[in-house]
């Protein structure tokens, strides 16, 4: 190969997967044993995944160390996303 | 042939970079496609939260959650794998691949016990039990056969395609210098894996 690459340590797998591991357990916590609150515990489970994808792509995925160009992909596709996603809400909220 | 020209296209060319970002272009595709899904469940969920809620009582939690570590942890031994291989140890790549397939193995075979235990008690669509549910847990039956088939469906495809990478590892195709399938398959595998991170909280974790 002409141009040198990041190789990741496999400490830092090992770590990335002690903090996943970490947030599941705390996410089926929160679940199990503190289900009072409904809309706030729906909102808490989405972002402790939400956090959980992020470490996933950075870390194992390699977006951390990989050129611009994937990070700013990723954005554009997520931002379709969340587009197709406020013109849904908007639509059943308006019928 | 005495030159090394190679027609693009040919087979004969490599070219790390290009393959990366087809691979990537690929995955955007899937996470549009499971991104609908999540869209249909968030407005259903919306329109029967309740239904929803006692839907999900019938899901084995502990079950979900010794997946969702099966699977975490598949995702790190196959990333383990990539840096094996880029310092040159062909044979401990092998092994942490053939410890990612025995996850992905452990998960199918979980997922075939939740999936039973399910149509015994016949919540598989168009049962008895299910036909006499009211319409919203149907909604979620629907959805959560669908969602977590298809999510099946891509471990066993990310099995198959890690299954090819060893061969190819084994007779020396995938090297220290040529690797971009393996990292392809990598990047698919942490795909499911990504999927899987939000099927379970919205399928297991209604409280």
């Amino acid at each position: 190969m002409e141009d040198s690459y990041h190789i990741t340590g496999y400490a830092e797998h090992f770590g990335t997967w002690v903090s996943l591991i970490l947030l599941t357990f705390m996410t089926v916590f929160i679940s199990v044993f503190g289900a009072d609150l409904n809309t706030l515990t729906v909102a808490t489970a989405l972002f402790i995944a939400s956090v959980k994808a992020l470490v996933v792509a950075y870390y194992f995925m390699h977006l951390k160390y990989d050129p611009k160009i994937y990070r700013i992909m990723i954005l554009i596709v997520m931002s379709m996303f969340v587009i197709f996603l406020i013109m849904l809400i908007f639509d059943y909220l308006t019928r | 042939m005495e030159h090394s020209f190679s027609l693009p296209n040919s087979g004969h060319n490599y070219d790390a970079k290009a393959s990366k970002l087809g691979m990537w272009l690929f995955l955007y595709t899937e996470l549009l496609l499971f991104g609908g899904l999540f869209m249909v469940y968030m407005v259903y969920r919306a329109l029967n939260p309740d239904a929803f809620l006692i839907a999900s009582f019938n899901l084995n939690v502990w079950l979900g959650t010794i997946n969702t570590v099966v699977l975490l942890t598949s995702s790190m031994t196959v990333a383990m794998s990539i840096t094996a291989i880029q310092k040159g140890n062909s044979k401990l790549s092998l092994i942490l691949l053939a410890l990612t397939v025995a996850a992905a193995v452990i998960f199918l075979v979980i997922k075939y016990f939740e999936w039973g235990a399910k149509i015994e008690h016949g919540f598989w669509p168009g049962m008895d039990h299910f036909t006499n549910l009211p319409f919203g847990e149907q909604l979620y039956f629907y959805l959560y056969f669908f969602m977590t088939g298809l999510h099946g469906l891509h471990v066993v495809v990310g099995m198959v395609f890690i299954l090819i990478v060893m061969k190819k590892i084994k007779n020396g195709s995938q090297n220290k210098n040529k690797n971009q399938l393996l990292e392809n398959s990598g990047l698919y595998w942490h795909l499911v894996d990504l999927i899987w991170i939000y099927l379970f909280p919205l399928f297991y974790l209604i409280h």
